[in-house]
């Protein structure tokens, strides 16, 4: 048990130094039930070890079942230990969870051959436990945790259509993988999907017509999209082939090389909102809108960002919490 | 005799009497290193058995030679290891390979086998035209049920047209491959699904020469003529037979309607049977010899289905390797057979029966349809990479299981008539099981050693060079092996050059979203235990279902990760041919509760170590309980190397596995 103080700065300061099952404890402990008390002495354990905060990279990999994430994954692994020695990635994988039994069988591991005894590469699955969106509900904070230990940390998502959004709602840079002419160009379009990403895949281009006719289908669908959004550029595009090994360098490249992050309050915010209304709905959130925080909220959407304040998620949740029990009583 | 026709007399041409030959009488065998088996091949030939079949052990089959690091716990367990040439040198000795009917039972390196015994061939000056026999070389059921796979599907495809092409011009009495469905069925195929898998894998064989276009017409005829099936006798005998039946009839219609063979021989269904080992019971063993003798008449009584070549377990197959006796036992079964009875005397004594007949018809219906239904997914090798054959034999097996569960199969000495005298044939001095001398693999290891440093390195260099650039180049790859075995290249050399080239294959592991048929109190009482632990710690337990080493039997493993999942865990479980390092990595970035092993190859008391040497490199406290085929006698050792509960083939009750795991887990101080 992690009970004392000292036990608690021993794990993260080996967790800091890559050990695996340090790591694969905190984790565990974060994915357990009413982990609020943890949360809040982890992230205070980790700033004191560690105060020149790491923050990782977040990379969303979502797409429809079968457009072969894993796979690439797996190719990215394999190069990513040649083309960046000196830097340590993690890959949270999240599988569907069953139905009557709770239970859940995570096969992604399957497809991602690690090397033995790196500490340079970290694979955990996750299972969905049925929420929508793609996302376990503790994904944010597994993730939170892994970018003070990894300089990149791989977030793949399980999930069709408007769900998969959620993933690039906690990603400095998300992808949309598809397969070639799998008929998913129109119906994102439809659901309005490509907007959200910040580029896509088209994964299992092992055959160069098809890769290239599937390209410039997706290609004008964007353009499109550009006309509806004038401020942004046309995101990239990647052709990928696992088995034909094939445009997987281009990606980890392009991956190794972004520098854009996104505001880490607006995304603190992003899943607050998603949390209170998980736990409380619509009220709760009309509640939230009276503390002071929410008027935060209006500034970091004025202007996103102007880091106007650093939110902590915990304090902002206790307060919520006591705030809301107020209410009640 | 009288000019008076017989209906149920057998006769020549001459209208005389005359029996069937018998079928030819193997067993599967070979284990230690080339020279005891050798010496093994050579009694059992003087004894009366008429054709070789050889086993190889693991690193062999998939494609290590016997120094490499995974194959070390393998080396001569479940067959004959063979690295160069030389192993095949000592192997053959003093046996006439151009009178003997080889069949060699090996997949992903079957064309390395073949190069070896073709350079053999050649060093001894037999002809090749007279070198008679198969190599199994079926991958299809390797990623389906067996695991011995090595290269990509579509590879592995181009690898055994290679071997078509290059045998009918060189060794035309020799079956380049052998449909086999016999590892469908034992990872619970229903009959529909044996025939309907196995012919779709032929049609996958016979579509992809066709389209390399490398035979005339009447060389495509003859190359039909050469494939030849592999199959599974269960102990519904009845049906079985039927089973037969219909393949031979299907076959028919196949090469005549699909493949427009002319010539009547060439459309022969031509197989072989070993009979089910699924069946037989580790609980009184000796029961298992009436299992095998009647698993025997369904591909012996029925003369329009009877097979060319037959191979019978030994009555203690469920406890470990069987012994010499053990074997001389089950071909003596044969001779019985063959020999006492009047079985061979006889026409077809099914014929007109109207019970035989419309059971044959139902089963090619249904079969029909199934092959339909691949062919229109785009053949046999797309139904393995999209999972589509692998999830079908999963769910089969999990309702056969589901079915022993709540008694509704009943199996004798297993669920009904369970008391019984202990058996007197299993208290002699060795327990009545055979076991592998560790000391042996020094001997294959130094043959292996010798030919290296003998070896011109130069050529052997070249060859291997030579090998790959004819892959990168699509050639045929038959004469390029033959130069390696004759440079004396080792296996693993051989493999790992194609692998280089082709990659490593990771083929799906058929368990996503599949269901047990389990919903009694015991299904409550488990579910029970495992919410009371998710409630306490305030997360699901966790398991890593391993499945190390080479052995790729994966049912026992797919079951318990399914079972496992219908309880509430979150299960972890990536297939075959896993180190223990891996496995416990997994289980530590994990952080599982538990770690299940599941080990069928012999080899758990070298792969149990490694794993607790991994865990201790981690520092990590994780219980590990284990299934498989292991002998009682080896269980204190386990249980002193750490391992907390051990179960064999007589726990097939999945739920009691299962509460015996979270009660495992649940007694364990908090993780994290």
């Amino acid at each position: 048990m992690i009970d004392t103080k000292e036990s608690l700065s021993q794990l993260v300061s080996d967790a800091l130094l890559g050990e695996k099952y340090p790591i694969a404890k905190i984790i565990s402990k974060i994915e357990t039930e009413k982990n609020l008390e943890f949360r809040e002495s982890l992230f205070q354990e980790l700033i004191r070890q560690n105060p020149d905060i790491k923050e990782g990279l977040t990379i969303g990999f979502t797409g429809t079942p079968g457009a072969g994430k894993s796979s690439l994954l797996g190719e990215l692994c394999k190069l990513f230990l040649d083309f960046a020695p000196d830097k340590k990635m993690a890959i949270v994988a999240i599988d569907p969870s069953s139905n009557l039994s709770g239970g859940s069988i995570l096969g992604d591991r399957t497809r991602v051959t690690l090397p033995r005894r790196d500490t340079r590469i970290y694979f955990r699955s996750q299972p969905s436990q049925l929420e929508l969106g793609g996302l376990n509900p503790y994904t944010y904070h597994v993730i939170r945790f892994l970018r003070r230990v990894f300089d990149y940390v791989f977030v793949e998502t399980v999930g069709i259509g408007q769900n998969e959004i959620s993933v690039s709602l906690i990603s400095d840079l998300s992808f949309l993988v598809m397969q070639p002419l799998g008929g998913d160009q129109v119906q994102f379009m439809k659901s309005g999907i490509m907007e959200v990403p910040e580029a896509f895949i088209i994964n299992k281009c092992d055959e160069e017509s098809l890769a290239n006719s599937s390209y410039y289908m997706l290609e004008s669908t964007l353009e499109f999209i550009k006309d509806i959004l004038p401020n942004q550029s046309l995101p990239p595009i990647f052709k990928t082939s696992v088995t034909k090994r094939k445009g997987i360098e281009e990606l980890l490249l392009y991956i190794l090389q972004y520098q854009k992050r996104k505001d880490k309050n607006s995304e603190t915010l992003t899943q607050l909102t998603q949390w209170i209304r998980n736990e409380y709905g619509r009220w709760g959130i009309s509640i939230w809108e009276e503390l002071e925080s929410s008027k935060w909220n209006q500034a970091i959407k004025r202007n996103p960002l102007g880091g106007i304040h650093k939110l902590k998620y915990e304090e902002e949740e206790r307060k919520i919490v006591s705030f809301i029990q107020s209410k009640i009583k | 005799m009288s000019a008076e026709k017989k209906e149920y007399l057998l006769v020549d041409e001459n209208g005389q009497g005359k029996p069937d030959k018998p079928w030819i009488f193997r067993t599967y065998a070979g284990h230690t290193n080339a020279k005891a088996s050798n010496e093994l091949y050579r009694k059992n030939l003087s004894k009366g058995q008429t054709g070789l079949s050889i086993a190889f052990d693991l690193p062999t089959q998939c494609g290590y030679s016997s120094d490499h690091e995974v194959s070390r716990p393998e080396i001569g367990k479940v067959g004959v290891p063979i690295n160069s040439l030389e192993d095949f040198r000592i192997l053959f000795d003093q046996i006439p390979i151009e009178e003997m009917n080889t069949s060699m039972t090996i997949n992903g390196t079957s064309m390395w086998l073949l190069s070896l015994y073709v350079a053999l061939a050649e060093e001894r000056g037999v002809p090749l035209e007279k070198l008679n026999g198969t190599t199994q070389n079926d991958l299809i059921k390797e990623y389906l049920a067996r695991g011995t796979y090595i290269y990509p599907p579509k590879d592995s495809m181009k690898i055994i047209v290679d071997m078509y092409e290059y045998c009918l011009h060189n060794i035309p009495k020799w079956n380049p491959s052998n449909i086999c469905s016999y590892h469908l069925q034992e990872a619970g195929a229903t009959p529909v699904q044996e025939l309907s898998f196995a012919l779709a894998t032929a049609i996958a064989v016979l579509d992809a020469i066709k389209e390399r276009n490398c035979f005339s017409d009447d060389e495509f005829e003859q190359c039909v003529g050469r494939i030849s099936f592999f199959v599974n006798a269960g102990i519904r005998f009845v049906e079985e037979m039927c089973k037969m039946r219909a393949f031979t009839e299907m076959w028919q219609e196949i090469t005549t309607e699909r493949y427009k063979v002319k010539t009547a021989k060439y459309r022969v269904f031509r197989y072989g049977v070993q009979v089910n080992s699924l069946g037989l019971t580790e609980e009184q063993p000796e029961n298992n010899a009436w299992r095998i003798l009647i698993e025997s008449l369904g591909v012996t009584l029925s003369r329009n289905a009877r097979c060319r070549a037959l191979q019978l377990p030994a009555w203690n197959e469920a406890l470990s390797l069987p012994r010499p006796w053990d074997q001389q036992w089950s071909l003596r079964l044969q001779q019985v057979l063959a020999y006492e009875t009047d079985l061979l005397e006889y026409p077809d004594i099914f014929e007109g029966s109207k019970v035989i007949e419309s059971k044959v018809k139902a089963l090619k219906e249904e079969a029909k349809l199934e092959i339909q239904k691949i062919v229109d997914m785009g053949g046999a090798l797309v139904a393995i990479e999209n999972g589509y054959m692998k999830s079908q034999l999963v769910k089969s097996q999990t309702e056969r299981l589901s079915k022993i569960n709540s008694n509704e199969l009943v199996i004798v000495g297993k669920n009904k008539w369970t008391d019984g005298i202990k058996s007197p044939l299993m208290t002699d001095s060795d327990g009545g099981i055979f076991k592998v001398d560790p000391k042996s693999a020094e001997q294959t290891l130094n043959v292996l050693g010798e030919a290296k440093s003998r070896r011109n390195a130069d050529l052997a260099k070249k060859s291997l060079e030579d090998l790959k650039q004819a892959a990168k180049d699509g050639k045929n790859l038959m004469p390029f092996s033959i130069a390696c075995a004759k440079a004396l290249v080792t296996t693993g050399e051989w493999a790992d050059a194609l692998r280089e080239v082709y990659g490593e294959y990771n083929p799906p592991t058929g368990v996503d979203g599949q269901k047990l048929f389990l919903s009694d109190d015991k299904v409550s009482t488990v579910r029970g235990k495992v919410e009371a632990f998710t409630k306490a710690n305030g997360h699901r337990p966790k398991i890593v279902v391993g499945k190390p080493g080479l052995d790729g039997h994966s049912n026992g493993a797919e079951m318990i990760a399914v079972s496992a999942k219908h309880s509430g865990f979150d299960v972890i479980y990536s297939g075959i041919r896993l180190s223990p390092e891996e496995i416990v990595q997994s289980a530590v970035e994990e952080n599982a509760n538990v770690i299940g092993l599941s080990i069928l190859s012999g080899s758990h008391k070298e792969i149990v170590k490694q794993l607790f040497d991994e865990l201790t490199h981690y520092k990590a406290k994780i219980p590990v309980v284990i299934g498989g085929i292991i002998p009682e006698s080896d269980f204190d050792e386990l249980k002193k190397m750490g391992i907390r509960e051990i179960f064999t083939p007589k726990d097939y009750d999945l739920m009691s596995i299962m509460e015996k795991i979270i009660d495992i887990v649940a007694a364990e101080p908090a993780l994290v």
